[in-house]
């Protein structure tokens, strides 16, 4: 009875296995096992057919009818199922735009000088924002645009005359048009977060295609934040460009002051990165060789595609970071950080330090961050690391000696640069024509996070492989791009080997056209889970670059290994822009036909994007690789 | 005379929602009190347990009361005996937790009181109307019936799925 | 006119009143006389190292009525002891000359303590080879005034015992010959946390020496002399080496004996009509094959139920038992032990699994398919179930991952 491709083991990465072995003989719980402890977990709950949205609740709904067929108010197991899943949609637009948020009131600060610690590292990006906000740039200050943009970053928010302007005027007019006609505009993100949950309250929206449409228009916003989140944090710390590295555990260096950075936004891990280069003294005065920085999932991601910093794991995975002994202090910001790490951290002696104070955990050391003296707070987090070094040396510690070379860098920016060395005029004609010539058969994102339902990164890479062969060109964020890095899928090397014979030609010719000597990684990383946006945009361009809506062209998307409710609403927005979109773990839909039949079918007819769930990686790459199929015969190619 | 009831399993049912554990536990503790029991030293323990076959197929386990009760006749202290309604049950104070009854039970459905070295199993709730577990399984997948009721039951079910050509 | 068939039962324990009762519960009207040699009534014989620590009286081990023993209408002799079996007349005769005949006989004397005749002085008054309720009363009676306790041999009853003396407040030393102690029951690298807990809790354990003299005081027992000539001041001495079947009395019966009666799988001896269970029975190990005597309550609980029902008119096939099986707590530690617990050559697949609180060793067949021991030790969570899958025999091929992770569940057995 296993699920198709759900082996036993528990991670294809080897280090993490090791790591796992370590736990096992030290009896140190990790999310594995507390996953086997909540096993057989509740049918209810697992399929969408329970409620506690009211306090006569809560309420199940008895699938094999004999026990209660409707809530206690009445709601049915359609109702509560769309309900459950836009309020996923509505966390998970919370999270991104937040992320957002901060970068805006970080670019508010520093254009009314009450920072000092952060500069516009791309004016350029600055002046295209702006502009494509309607801003006047022309003569003017970076600093005073840097404000304007910052307001009307902060103006998305709310309702107002326009709509949520980072939707509207990130994707097609065409895409606009549909949009519109199905009401899927978002007037404001925090409107449509709030929205949803007026309308999944007690006694509300009880219409499950009227629900689910909110929950595709808030997934809207949700694109809005993310893109926002990207175009910000580019301009306040730079565009990312080609850059080398490495993943894996073994980036971890025991004769150094080790700091995992770890959560998502590039606020304060960034300045950490360019304050450590500078004070590299104080570790050294500690008896270390220096500071060694790792980046932990998507905070990982934004460091490692600005500045070549290392990824030492991500996901699922996070606790074993701390296992090794050898990392001094871990410092998070937000998101997908496991209250287990200050758990595990307390066993083997680490230091956690939140920064936050939206995110404490008990168990970890809090600091409050204050962008007003970034490089201050910096300076003490750096002082902490190097103090429990001080502590730690001569202590025996584990590092499994694996790493990964790996590129990356591939904002939309890099890419075009990459191109435009093909043809100067027109950079995207090279990738049309590949396309057409059956080079590229198609684009795949792959993006979301790695699930403890699933062998670690087993699905990405599977998925990943087989669509490499058939000459897909593959894109990747967040843990996605952290799974496939880790085995070896952002390596130059092994373009060769993975690919088929026209994405190597491909990825050969952009690569030698740029000087490198050899081919692009066989995946192109474009960033953390917020830049995903960047995906959206390099599809608009192409896009418009042939004349048609992002629902003609064969672009699809995959989480494949999926587990925070932020991946929900990225899916939402993947598909209301028209995208086929994978997921490779069960959503708490189950419970009710005519939802899934919403999600994977009649949503078709309205933005030609729909969901795909299927579990097994082999079966979930051939129906992409259909999806693609189909498009491309809709395009005529 | 009533015939006397057993506690079944429709074990295809079964959505491992854990309520039965649940009441179980609440209905061996001192208060019979879902929020008070939580708090109370020691710990109510349940004596039905839901199990996975796979992830995807929970099955809940209970003491079966078998007919040729190994537990019963392994027990060295005489601690383990058959009550009129033919269910089996420890007598804590007799058992001196020895465990040899854990370790000849087939199906591991007898729980360790580690503390008060004690071992307890499903004394299918003599005091309530129908066991606890049953009561709180929302989708009936415990039923407490008559052997022949139950099969009964089977029967026709079988028969039905038989006539809308569903049988297999 | 099964119904009306006359039963001797020989013994008084585990195996005989199993039998008593199944006889009885199969058919209600047949005659059942059950003889014990013992002055007491039926009783827990496990129980005693209760009795010594005062912790159970004689009447809170009685068996007649308790657990699965509610049968009634079997005779009970108490304080008889058969002599002889005739088996030709169909007939046995007691020590008081009395002949009681019968149509069907059970053996089930089971088994006495071994006294190894290397050790000098085992019959100086305060030694002990502890297996009746009245010499548990005795050595309670006399550990109440004395100090220091020396036990040879390192099995489980040894143990039990010394705890319920180091209960009473006794300095308890055990010498044990094996390198370790429990050796019968496992190899001596997985009894190191249960030595420590039993070290922790105040025992004394000598390994690898063994006793040559016990010394004669003006009151009974003063010391031991070990082989290797140190001595040990004590009042109390406890022989636990084991028990042999208890066959001296059926020296001219015909029937087959190899250290115990030999038995076919419905616990029938050679000769028509009698049936042995129990510790006095030669069974056999469903794993290995092997003949083998046990001396375990359980085991003859169980073979002694069977027995009664062949003996009934219905036929029931023993299914054997494990060499080694035994479950227990001492020192606070719970463990289980059973099947092939010594693989002492490369025939096996060996997955152990150790943490600070728990041991786990299993021993699996070399094709790694089948399950044939295994050692718990601090978690015995589900033993019933492993207990089960080696006794059926079966194929644990796609079981061994939980297994071996301990994840194995009921469900997975009865239904995966």
């Amino acid at each position: 009875m296993a699920k198709p491709g759900n082996s036993n083991k528990k991670s294809l990465d080897p280090a993490v296995n090791q790591m796992l072995e370590k736990a096992r003989k030290e009896n140190i719980q990790t999310v594995w096992d507390r996953y086997e402890v909540m096993l057989p977990q509740c049918g209810f709950g697992d399929t969408g057919l329970c409620c506690r949205h009211c306090l006569q609740g809560p309420c199940r709904i008895d699938p094999f009818g004999d026990g209660p067929k409707t809530g206690i108010c009445g709601a049915t197991a359609d109702v509560m199922v769309a309900r459950g899943l836009d309020r996923a949609i509505a966390a998970g637009t919370a999270a991104h735009s937040g992320h957002a948020k901060h970068l805006a009131h970080t670019l508010m600060k520093m254009s009314l000088d009450k920072t000092r610690d952060y500069q516009i590292k791309d004016e350029v990006k600055l002046k295209a924002v702006s502009t494509r906000m309607g801003i006047p740039v022309d003569g003017r200050l970076a600093k005073d645009i840097a404000k304007d943009l910052a307001q009307a970053a902060l103006a998305d928010f709310h309702e107002k005359e326009t709509p949520v302007m980072w939707a509207a005027t990130v994707v097609p007019e065409k895409r606009v048009a549909v949009l519109k006609k199905h009401g899927l505009v978002p007037k404001g993100i925090d409107h449509e977060i709030s929205e949803i949950m007026h309308r999944t309250l007690y006694g509300v929206d009880a219409d499950p295609v009227n629900l689910l449409l909110a929950g595709l228009r808030c997934g809207v916003a949700d694109l809005a934040g993310c893109y926002m989140g990207t175009d910000l944090a580019d301009i306040l710390f730079g565009t990312p460009s080609p850059v080398t590295s490495e993943a894996n555990l073994g980036t971890l260096k025991k004769d150094w002051v080790n700091i995992a950075l770890h959560g998502h936004n590039p606020v304060l891990s960034d300045i950490l990165v360019s304050v450590a280069r500078e004070k590299q003294g104080m570790a050294i005065s500690k008896g270390a060789k220096g500071f060694n920085l790792v980046g932990i999932c998507c905070t990982g991601n934004e460091i490692m595609m600005r500045h070549g910093i290392p990824s030492c794991t991500h996901s699922v995975s996070q606790e074993t970071a701390i296992l090794t002994g050898a990392v001094d202090l871990m410092v998070v910001d937000y998101q997908c950080i496991m209250p287990s790490v200050a758990t595990v951290a307390q066993c083997m002696g680490t230091q956690v330090l939140t920064t936050m104070d939206l995110c404490k955990i008990t168990g970890a050391d809090h600091m409050n961050f204050a962008e007003e003296e970034a490089v201050l707070k910096a300076e003490e987090i750096l002082a902490m690391a190097a103090g429990n070094f001080a502590k730690r040396k001569g202590k025996p510690v584990e590092i499994p000696e694996v790493k990964t070379p790996v590129v990356a860098g591939f904002s939309v920016e890099a890419i075009v640069a990459a191109l435009s060395k093909l043809d100067e005029k027109e950079p995207l004609k090279p990738v049309v024509d590949h396309l057409k010539a059956g080079n590229i058969r198609g684009v795949c994102l792959y993006a979301g996070c790695n699930n403890v339902k699933v062998p670690q990164d087993e699905n990405f890479v599977i998925m990943a492989r087989k669509m490499l062969k058939e000459n897909v060109l593959i894109l990747a964020t967040g843990c996605g791009a952290g799974a496939l890095m880790r085995h070896g899928l952002m390596d130059p090397a092994n373009v060769n080997a993975c690919c088929g014979d026209g994405i190597k030609a491909v990825l050969t010719a952009i690569g030698e056209a740029n000087g490198l000597g050899g081919p692009l990684p066989p995946v192109l990383h474009m960033g953390s889970c917020v830049d995903n946006s960047r995906a959206v945009a390099l599809t608009v361009a192409l896009a418009n670059y042939l004349g048609v809506d992002t629902s003609s062209l064969p672009v699809v998307a995959s989480a494949a290994e999926a587990v925070s409710e932020k991946a929900v609403s990225i899916g939402a927005y993947a598909v209301a822009a028209g995208l086929p979109t994978h997921v490779g773990v069960m959503l708490p839909v189950m419970g009710s036909p005519l939802v899934v039949d919403v999600l994977t079918k009649t949503v078709k007819d309205l933005t030609g994007g729909y969901f795909i769930v299927d579990l097994d990686p082999e079966s979930a790459a051939d129906k992409l690789l259909a999806a693609i199929d189909e498009r491309r015969k809709g395009l005529g190619l | 005379m009533d015939q006397v009831k057993e506690i079944f399993l429709r074990k295809n049912r079964c959505m491992g929602c854990h309520s039965c554990e649940l009441a179980c536990a609440v209905a061996h503790s001192a208060s019979k009190n879902m929020y008070e029991a939580m708090g109370e030293v020691p710990l109510p323990k349940n004596r039905v347990y839901v199990e996975a076959v796979s992830e995807n197929l929970p099955i809940p386990v209970l003491c079966r009361h078998c007919e040729d009760a190994p537990c019963m006749h392994a027990c060295i202290a005489g601690a383990i005996r058959r009550m009129e309604d033919h269910s089996l049950f420890t007598d804590a104070d007799k058992c001196i937790g020895c465990w040899t009854c854990v370790m000849v039970c087939p199906y591991g459905v007898i729980g360790r009181h580690l503390d008060a070295q004690k071992a307890y199993r499903c004394d299918r709730c003599p005091d309530l109307e129908e066991p606890a577990c049953v009561s709180a399984c929302p989708t009936k997948a415990l039923v407490y019936q008559s052997v022949t009721t139950f099969s009964k039951d089977k029967r026709r079910h079988a028969a039905e799925e038989l006539s809308r050509g569903e049988g297999k | 006119m099964a119904g009306h068939l006359n039963h001797v039962v020989i013994g008084a324990s585990a195996a005989g009143l199993s039998a008593a009762c199944a006889i009885l519960k199969t058919t209600p009207r047949a005659r059942v006389r059950v003889v014990s040699e013992e002055k007491d009534a039926p009783y827990f014989r496990p129980m005693i190292p209760f009795i010594i620590s005062g912790k159970k009286g004689s009447s809170d081990v009685k068996m007649v009525g308790q657990g699965p023993y509610v049968q009634e209408g079997f005779e009970l002799f108490t304080n008889t002891r058969v002599t002889r079996v005739d088996a030709g007349q169909k007939r046995v005769i007691t020590d008081s000359g009395q002949i009681v005949s019968y149509d069907r006989l059970l053996i089930a004397s089971g088994g006495k303590p071994y006294l190894p005749p290397e050790i000098e002085g085992v019959d100086v008054e305060g030694v002990y080879a502890l297996r009746t309720l009245s010499q548990a009363r005795a050595a309670a009676k006399r550990s109440s005034n004395v100090t220091h306790a020396v036990m040879l041999g390192g099995g489980l009853l040894n143990l039990k015992a010394a705890f319920s003396l180091l209960e009473k407040g006794l300095e308890v030393t055990l010498v044990v010959y094996s390198p370790e102690i429990l050796s019968q029951l496992m190899e001596p690298e997985d009894a190191v946390m249960i030595r420590n807990a039993l070290e922790q809790a105040g025992l004394k354990i000598m390994t690898g020496c063994s006793a040559r003299k016990i010394v004669d005081g003006s009151k009974g027992v003063c010391s031991v002399v070990l082989d290797d000539n140190r001595e040990i001041a004590c009042e109390m001495v406890f022989i636990g080496k084991g028990v042999r079947p208890c066959v001296d009395f059926l020296g001219d019966s015909g029937i087959e004996i190899d250290s115990g009666v030999v038995v076919d799988r419905y616990t029938k001896s050679s000769m028509n009509d009698i049936f042995a269970a129990g510790d006095v029975a030669v069974t056999f190990d469903p794993i290995t094959g092997e003949r083998i005597v046990t001396g375990l309550w359980t085991n003859a609980a169980e073979m002694g139920t069977c027995a009664g029902k062949n003996m009934a008119g219905c036929p029931t096939a023993y299914s054997g038992t494990f060499g080694v099986m035994n479950a227990t707590q001492v020192a606070g530690l719970p463990f289980v032990s059973m099947g092939v617990v010594h693989p002492g050559n490369n025939e096996h697949e060996i997955h152990k699994n150790i943490s600070d609180t728990s041991y786990r060793k299993l021993v699996f067949s070399k094709d790694g398919n089948y399950l044939l021991g295994l050692v718990m030790i601090g978690d015995i969570k589900n033993a019933g179930l492993y207990r089960f899958i080696m006794r059926e025999q079966r194929n644990i091929r796609f079981l061994k991952e939980k297994i071996i992770g301990q994840s194995l569940t009921s469900a997975d057995v009865m239904y995966g």
